[in-house]
C-alpha cells in the first residue's frame, strides 16, 4: 500500500516536472536551464550571449504602446519585488497567447545619479524584468530591451512620491 | 589730482577703449597692459577687443593691468574695413624691454571672434609657457523646450548652435581626437545607438547597434577607439572598440553589476570608468587590454562621471551630504581634493584642454547651468547664460 501511494506521487511529480517545463507555469530554479539566480531567487539572465537571437537591434519594427502596467523598483535596486511578480505574469500569459507579438521592456531610473549611471541601471531593470519573464517560458528572441535612464520620468516632483513612479520598467509591443 | 583726472580724460577720449584699471596684488598673475591697442570704431574692432580681454582674463594666469604698471603690454591696431577684421598684435615685455610676439590675425568678419580666441591663447603660451583654453569649444546637451538636443559652443559660452533638432532622448556626448566628430548616445528608433556626427558634413552614422545598451564612451587620445557599455552579454559591461571596423574587445565582466562613463588616462594606457560591483557606483581603473581593475575611489557613497585630464587628474562627482560635488584624485597617490561644496548638484565635469580649469553642469533649484570652475582658486564663473537648461559639457581637447 505504502509503496504503490509513494509510486503514483513520484508520477504525479514527475508529471508536474514535465508539464510545468511545456506549459512554463511557475517553477522552482532548477540548474541547467541556461539562467542564473541571485540569492533571492530573483532570475539574473544568461551570462553570455542574451539568447538575443541576431545581436544586433532591428529598424523594421512596428511597435506599439502596451496596456500592461509598469513594473516598480526599490532606490538603486533591479530586484523585482513580490509585489511586482503578478504584473510580469500578465504579460507572460498575454505573449504566450499572441506568438507573433514580440516585447519591448523599457527601464527608467529617478533623477537621482548620473544620467550616464542611470542609463546603465535601467538597463539592469530592463534585463531582470526580461529574464523574468524568460523564466516564466517566454522565448528569449521574443524580448527586447532598451533603457532610458532617467530622461523620461513619468512624474515630475522632486521627492520620493515621484522618485518612486519614476524608478519603473514598461513595455511596448512589436510586430 | 589735475594730473590724475588729465589721464583719465585723456584715457576715455582717445580711440581705444578704455581699459579696466584693477589692480591686484599679490595674486600670482602675470599683469598684461592692452591698452596700447587701438581699434576702428566699429562692431567688429570692439568685438576682437572684448573677446580677448575676456579670454586673457579667464586663461586664468593672466590679469589686466595698468599702463606702465605691468609686465607685458600688448599694442597695435585692429581693423574692420567692412570685409575683413586685421589685428596687428605685438606683446612686448615691459622689463628689460623685449618684444615676444608679433602676429597679423586676419578673417572674415564671421571670422572675428575665433581669430580673437587664436590671439589669446598665443598671448597666453608666449607669456607664461601654458596652454589656453580660448579657441576650445564646449559640446553640451540642452534642453531649450521640452526635448534635450546637442549644441556646441566657444569657449565663453557664446556662439552657440545646435547639431540636432531629433526631439528624442539624447546623452553622453563625446568629442573625437581632433575636433572634427562628435559622438552621442540617442534613441532615434525604438533602440539605443551610438551615433557619430561628422562635423564638416553635418552627416550622421550609427556605429553601435546592439541588443540592449549601447552608451557612447570616451576615443582615446589617438582618436582610433572608444570605450563604450554594451549588455548585449547579459548586463552593461565595458569593451572598447576600434572606430575603423567596429570590432569590440569586452573589458569588464561583471555578471552582478553595471560599469559606465568611461575616460581615457592621457597616454592612452588605461581607462578610468564607474562600476558598481562593490554595491554602490565607484571610480575603477582597468588597462586598455583589460585585466584585473583596481578601485580608486572607496569612500563616499557614489562617485560618478570621471573625466581624466591632460595632467593625469581625474575630475569626477561625488555625492556627498546629499549633494553631488566636484572633486578630483590623483591615481597614483590616491590625494582627493574637493573643489566645490555649494548646496547645489554639479554633474559631468569636464577639464579644459589647460588642465586647470573645468566645466560643470550646476543644478541649483531645479535650473541647470554650466560653470567654469578653477582649480587655482579663482572664483567660478557663469559659463552659459542663455535661455534653458544645460547637461554634460565638454571641452574639446
Amino acid at each position: 500500500m505504502k509503496y504503490s501511494k509513494l509510486f503514483i506521487g513520484l508520477v504525479v511529480l514527475a508529471a508536474m516536472v514535465m508539464t510545468s517545463g511545456v506549459t512554463g507555469c511557475k517553477k522552482k530554479p532548477k540548474s541547467g536551464d541556461g539562467l542564473t539566480y541571485d540569492e533571492f531567487g530573483n532570475v539574473l539572465g544568461p551570462m553570455d550571449g542574451a539568447g538575443y537571437g541576431s545581436l544586433m537591434n532591428p529598424d523594421d519594427l512596428q511597435v506599439v504602446a502596451s496596456q500592461f502596467q509598469p513594473v516598480f523598483f526599490d532606490y538603486d535596486s533591479a530586484q523585482i519585488a513580490g509585489s511586482e511578480r503578478a504584473k510580469l505574469e500578465q504579460v507572460a500569459d498575454y505573449l504566450r497567447g499572441n506568438m507573433g507579438i514580440g516585447l519591448i521592456v523599457e527601464g527608467h531610473c529617478d533623477e537621482r545619479g548620473s544620467n550616464e549611471y542611470n542609463l546603465a541601471l535601467g538597463e539592469r531593470r530592463a534585463q531582470a524584468v526580461r529574464a523574468y519573464i524568460i523564466g516564466l517560458g517566454i522565448e528569449a528572441d521574443r524580448i527586447r530591451t532598451v533603457s532610458y535612464g532617467e530622461e523620461q520620468p513619468m512624474a515630475f516632483g522632486h521627492d520620493e512620491a515621484s522618485w518612486r513612479q519614476n524608478r519603473r520598467a514598461q513595455f511596448s509591443l512589436f510586430q | 589730482m589735475r594730473s590724475l583726472l588729465t589721464l583719465l580724460f585723456a584715457l576715455l577720449a582717445s580711440s581705444s577703449l578704455a581699459s579696466d584699471i584693477v589692480i591686484r596684488k599679490g595674486t600670482g598673475k602675470t599683469s598684461v597692459d592692452l591698452s596700447g591697442m587701438t581699434f576702428s570704431a566699429d562692431t567688429a574692432a570692439r568685438d576682437f577687443f572684448t573677446t580677448l580681454q575676456t579670454s586673457l582674463a579667464r586663461s586664468g594666469w593672466l590679469e589686466q593691468g595698468r599702463p606702465g604698471a605691468s609686465e607685458y603690454r600688448v599694442s597695435g591696431p585692429v581693423q574692420f574695413d567692412g570685409a575683413t577684421i586685421r589685428a596687428q598684435l605685438t606683446v612686448a615685455q615691459v622689463a628689460p624691454p623685449r618684444v615676444v610676439l608679433t602676429r597679423t590675425y586676419n578673417g572674415s568678419a564671421a571670422e572675428v571672434r575665433r581669430r580673437a580666441f587664436e590671439a589669446a591663447d598665443d598671448i597666453v603660451e608666449e607669456i607664461t609657457g601654458r596652454r589656453g583654453f580660448a579657441s576650445a569649444r564646449l559640446l553640451l546637451v540642452g534642453r531649450q523646450g521640452q526635448a534635450k538636443e546637442l549644441y556646441i559652443s566657444d569657449s565663453d559660452g557664446r556662439g552657440m548652435y545646435p547639431l540636432t533638432n531629433d526631439k528624442k532622448v539624447i546623452a553622453a556626448p563625446r568629442w573625437g581626437h581632433d575636433g572634427r566628430n562628435i559622438f552621442y548616445t540617442a534613441n532615434l528608433t525604438a533602440f539605443q545607438g551610438i551615433y557619430q556626427i561628422d562635423l564638416s558634413t553635418r552627416k550622421r552614422f550609427r556605429i553601435a547597434n546592439y541588443s540592449g545598451s549601447n552608451i557612447s564612451g570616451g576615443v582615446s587620445p589617438d582618436g582610433r577607439y572608444m570605450a563604450i557599455i554594451l549588455s548585449k552579454d547579459g548586463n552593461p559591461e565595458l569593451y572598447v572598440m576600434r572606430l575603423s571596423d567596429r570590432q569590440l574587445t569586452r573589458i569588464t565582466r561583471t555578471p552582478r553589476a553595471v560599469e559606465s562613463s568611461p575616460s581615457w588616462s592621457p597616454d592612452g594606457r588605461q581607462i578610468v570608468y564607474v562600476s558598481d560591483a562593490a554595491g554602490t557606483p565607484h571610480l575603477y581603473i582597468v588597462s586598455r587590454e583589460g585585466g584585473t581593475p583596481r578601485q580608486l575611489t572607496t569612500r563616499g557613497r557614489q562617485n560618478v562621471s570621471p573625466d581624466w585630464g591632460p595632467q593625469g587628474e581625474i575630475v569626477y562627482s561625488s555625492l556627498i551630504g546629499g549633494k553631488f560635488q566636484v572633486c578630483t584624485i590623483n591615481p597614483q597617490s590616491g590625494m582627493i581634493r574637493q573643489l566645490t561644496s555649494d548646496y547645489a548638484d554639479h554633474e559631468d565635469p569636464s577639464w579644459a584642454p589647460n588642465g586647470r580649469h573645468i566645466a560643470v553642469a550646476r543644478t541649483e533649484a531645479y535650473r541647470s547651468r554650466v560653470y567654469l570652475i578653477d582649480t587655482m582658486g579663482d572664483p567660478p564663473i557663469l559659463l552659459v547664460d542663455t535661455q534653458g537648461d544645460w547637461f554634460a559639457p565638454k571641452w574639446s581637447r
